[in-house]
């Protein structure tokens, strides 16, 4: 036989380990994440990766699950559909999580027909495509917070309310040839005109086009009173509104989630003044008792980090809604499995998130609710420009 | 130790697999493919698929480019003319799999027959130019054309079925794809033991020359063109019904740069190669993300910059292949077979 002691070594601690995870499983609450740490899309992995484990180490220490706790497993998905899948399907083999977490929009509808047949795990994801929040086609994923449509919902129900002294608002759609561009954009047209908003321009642009001449002066012509981004970051947004207040354009220009950080202002600078847009959650400098949380816990375990962006808290706010349907599903003394979960998810209503969100509801496995927020070049940050918008 | 390959009768001249000891691995590869899926999980199971997928795909583009020399940045513009045209015959018009697969490897076909044309005129890095407009081209159509497309929204299809047997799972899905992906391995080593094959090969060597022997140019390098964009219509198909969904974002041009990638480093004009370089660059990156999951435990908090990291080791390693081994993976391979041919005495 082996002279070699690393066999048995080797089978004892298999055993051990076996015997360990079997115990820690009951106490276990399994989250994974297949999470874009490289790639393009690496700038908001990195973030949403830390606020959602964050966010489940602060609720183990704070007994949310009540003598469970959360273990969180999450591997890079470079932001590629197929990486993207076949991690899930390790990470799923590999540690069997009841909760996933989804890089992209295009790993959700990959994996939507096995997540339904096989998996049936609840399945939050950094996307906010209205095509994820269809409890028809997706029963087991969710939408943390609005979908891009229901952003445009809140611009446009915003639009409607304070265009000062004008009777028919103007607006131009500017958005991106992507799926991400394009998603919410039938949607902004239908609701539009049942406020009485003209749409007097459809801009589409590449993502990161660097020469937007043409489009500024369509602009020009068109003189809409407001201008919506969607599908972009950064560029092209801070080069059109540089340009246009070239032209003297008095435009208001209004951006959703993902161009509503901090960084839009620092790299605009004066021009930023007057940027408004929509954001479903509270900044990381709001004084809310949801958000203080947050930085008491940062400042605790990351003091080195002062500021966070608006990606680590929609991470942070995905756990939130992870604990509170395990919460729930274990008040009703149910075993915490996805279609429990997903029933679980069903029963939130009017959800006090401590001013992180407006009242959480969800409806259509989404909560439709957002604010909308102007930029104050002076102090560099952004500011409520209105209260919780709630859509119908 | 190998003495010898002493051929008696044509049709041992003609085997693909001349040696005993060659034909023993082929079927322990087989033996090995058949037996796998049984082993493996979900993942392993998953990479396979997309490996073999990839394979059938990245054949095409060395019918094209390694051995017929035209260079083509367009291919996966042609999987998705297959993939769409699969999607939409399967999905809206119900088409069964083994109708609906083949249709979709005509119409990237004849997509491709109608992109070739300029190659006559144009070589090397212009055509490259001319096939790039086509990848432009085909991802702006599957992009707009909503009313057959589906626009930014794409397409879900139905799993496939043959004889009433549902290929909804990973593992009923590598049967099939093991079979096709065999199939056109098979039928592309016999490929450049024809006329056609070899027209193809003399086009690579010397177009001038070729023309002077007797083969119309013309007409070989648009059936270069269509059997490469066939190849990758077949891929195109199969990679609908293994992931379900079609859209515009499946087909970029990353993705034509990677097949480049996996015959460069398999190995210009070579069947085996092929392969390998398929393998290569498809579990290369899993493993070093592997390697960087497992160096987590020893440095949780150095994640962000060890998985940007191994993007770079791919890239090195891609780079030491081009200096070290320009012939790709299938030379590496000869090398070592030989050594061990005539072990223990030196080549």
């Amino acid at each position: 036989m082996s002279k070699s002691p690393i066999p048995c070594v080797l089978a004892a601690a298999a055993v051990a380990f076996a015997a360990f995870s079997a115990h820690a499983a009951d106490e276990e609450v399994r989250v994974g994440a297949c999470q874009p740490i490289t790639g393009r899309f690496a700038f908001a992995g990195v973030n949403i990766n830390a606020g959602l484990q964050d966010y489940l180490n602060y609720a183990n220490e704070a007994g949310i699950l009540k003598g469970k706790k959360f273990a969180y497993f999450y591997e890079d998905s470079g932001y590629d559909t197929e990486k993207a899948v076949a991690t899930f399907k390790k990470i799923m083999a590999q540690y069997n999580p009841v909760m996933m977490y989804g890089e992209s929009t295009g790993l959700g509808k990959a994996i939507g027909p096995e997540l339904n047949s096989r998996y049936k795990v609840l399945y939050g994801s950094a996307s906010f495509s209205s095509e994820l929040a269809d409890p028809k086609s997706h029963p087991y994923s969710f939408v943390s917070g609005p979908t891009y449509s229901d952003m445009f919902g809140v611009l446009l129900d915003y639009i409607a309310k304070n265009a000062k002294g004008k009777e028919k608002p103007k607006i131009a759609l500017f958005y991106s040839d992507t799926e991400f561009g394009k998603d919410p954009i039938p949607f902004a047209r239908k609701r539009a005109a049942e406020l009485g908003i003209e749409v007097v321009a459809d801009i589409v642009t590449k993502v990161g086009a660097v020469d937007v001449t043409t489009e500024v002066l369509t602009l020009k012509k068109t003189q809409p009173d407001y201008v919506i981004f969607q599908g972009y970051v950064l560029a092209p947004i801070p080069e059109v509104i540089r340009s246009a207040r070239d032209h003297g354009l008095k435009t208001t220009f209004m951006g959703t989630f993902w161009s509503m950080d901090k960084t839009i202002i620092d790299k605009l600078g004066p021009d930023a003044e007057g940027y408004m847009g929509v954001n479903p959650y509270a900044y990381y400098y709001a004084d809310v008792p949801g958000i203080a949380a947050m930085r008491k816990y940062n400042e605790r375990v990351h003091p080195a980090e002062k500021y966070r962006p608006n990606s680590y808290i929609q991470g942070w706010f995905t756990g939130m809604i992870y604990a509170e349907t395990a919460r729930r599903v274990l008040a009703a003394g149910k075993p915490i499995t996805g279609d429990n979960l997903k029933d679980a998810l069903a029963t939130i209503k009017d959800w006090d998130t401590g001013g992180l969100t407006g009242k959480v509801s969800f409806v259509q496995n989404k909560a439709a609710v957002g604010r909308v927020y102007r930029a104050n070049v002076q102090k560099g940050i952004f500011e409520p420009a209105s209260d919780w918008i709630y859509l119908k | 130790m190998l003495i010898g390959n002493y051929k008696e009768t044509y049709a041992a001249d003609e085997a693909l697999f001349r040696t005993p000891t060659a034909r023993a691995w082929v079927a322990v590869g087989a033996a090995a493919a058949i037996g796998f899926p049984f082993l493996a999980g979900d993942y392993l199971l998953y990479l396979a698929n997309l490996v073999g997928v990839l394979a059938i795909g990245a054949l095409g583009l060395n019918i094209l480019t390694g051995f017929t020399g035209q260079i083509s940045l367009g291919h996966a513009a042609f999987m998705g003319v297959g993939a769409y045209a699969t999607a939409v015959l399967a999905a809206r018009a119900g088409w069964p799999f083994w109708l609906a697969l083949p249709a979709g490897g005509a119409a990237a076909c004849l997509a491709g027959m109608v992109v070739g044309v300029p190659s006559l005129r144009i070589k090397g890095l212009y055509l490259a130019i001319a096939t790039l407009a086509a990848q432009v081209i085909f991802e702006w159509i599957f992009t707009n054309w909503n009313s057959v497309t589906g626009g930014i929204r794409g397409i879900n299809v139905p799993p496939a079925q043959i004889f009433g047997l549902g290929f909804d799972t990973d593992r009923r899905l590598y049967f099939l794809i093991l079979a096709l992906a065999a199939a056109h391995t098979w039928a592309a080593a016999n490929l450049f033991r024809t006329r056609i094959g070899r027209a193809f090969i003399a086009i690579r060597d010397r177009d001038i020359s070729a023309e002077l022997i007797g083969i119309n140019l013309f007409r070989y390098k648009i059936l270069a063109f269509m059997l490469s964009s066939y190849f990758a219509g077949i891929a195109g198909g199969l990679w609908v019904y293994f992931t379900r969904v079609v859209t515009p974002e499946n087909f970029p041009l990353s993705l034509s740069i990677q097949y480049l990638a996996m015959i460069i480093v398999g190995g210009l004009g070579s069947i085996k190669g092929t392969l390998m370089g398929a393998v290569f660059i498809t579990l290369v990156p899993e493993v070093l993300k592997a390697l960087a999951q497992g160096a987590r435990a020893f440095a949780p908090e150095a994640m962000s910059y060890l998985f940007p990291l191994r993007d770079i080791v791919f890239g090195a390693m891609i780079v030491a292949f081009l200096i070290f081994e320009p012939h790709g993976l299938n030379e590496m391979w000869n090398r070592i077979r030989r050594f061990f041919a005539l072990w223990p005495f030196p080549k």
